[in-house]
């Protein structure tokens, strides 16, 4: 099920308010999260994140594209090495 | 006979089920589609008159996504969920299910047929 109009997408605000600082610095440093949850909003495009995964940080670029969908999608938390059999 | 928006032709059939074979519509949209020109659903699409057939055309034409141009949206909606490399993306890529079901047995629509691997010991012999 979706999640609610009425409460709007969810952000983490820390980490949005980090996002805010940099854009009044001019910087673009990548930031580390840990907020997998948190929804890409469009004031994230052009940032760096360095997002958990449990174990490390994916580097994840946000484009326009990545609107609306959350931070985790891009840090796959899975290592898939192959089977026994097929080498 | 009646072709409607493109190469469809259903024919001898109620026009209710005959929209249904233009992709895109099924059989809620369909429903609606008549109810709205006030037509007899239960009447054979081949007797429909030419302006009910223009009618239903300007609706889909109007409201609707179809055929083409539907198809199109789709597979371009999973291009882009390959390019950003999201999970969802990742899943389309390998040919496995998206939607999170599991893989350990069945998800044969997406994994596609069999491959048997050599020596692979099943679960009885495991006992």
């Amino acid at each position: 099920m979706g999640r609610s109009l009425k409460k709007g997408p969810f952000v983490d605000e820390k980490l949005m308010l980090k996002v805010i600082k940099q854009g009044q610095l001019g910087t673009k440093d990548p930031i580390k999260t840990w907020a997998r949850r948190c929804t890409i909003v469009p004031e994230f495009v052009g940032y760096t994140f360095l997002v958990h995964n449990g174990k490390m940080f994916h580097k994840v670029f946000v484009t326009e594209e990545m609107v609306g969908h959350k931070l985790g999608e891009f840090s796959i938390t899975r290592t898939f090495r192959g089977h026994s059999g097929s080498k | 006979m009646p072709r409607i928006v493109g190469t469809d032709v259903p024919n001898n059939k109620c026009v209710w089920i005959a929209l249904t074979y233009i992709h895109g519509i099924g059989r809620f949209s369909a429903a609606k589609i008549i109810k709205e020109l006030g037509i007899e659903p239960e009447i054979h699409a081949g007797k429909l008159t030419e302006d009910e057939v223009s009618k239903i055309a300007q609706i889909i034409d109007r409201d609707y996504v179809v055929e083409g141009q539907l198809r199109r949206q789709v597979s371009q909606n999973i291009a882009r969920l390959r390019d950003i490399g999201c999970y969802r993306g990742l899943r389309h890529r390998r040919g496995m299910p998206v939607r999170g079901q599991q893989t350990q047995s069945n998800a044969r629509t997406r994994k596609g047929k069999k491959k048997t691997v050599a020596g692979k010991r099943g679960v009885k012999e495991l006992r």
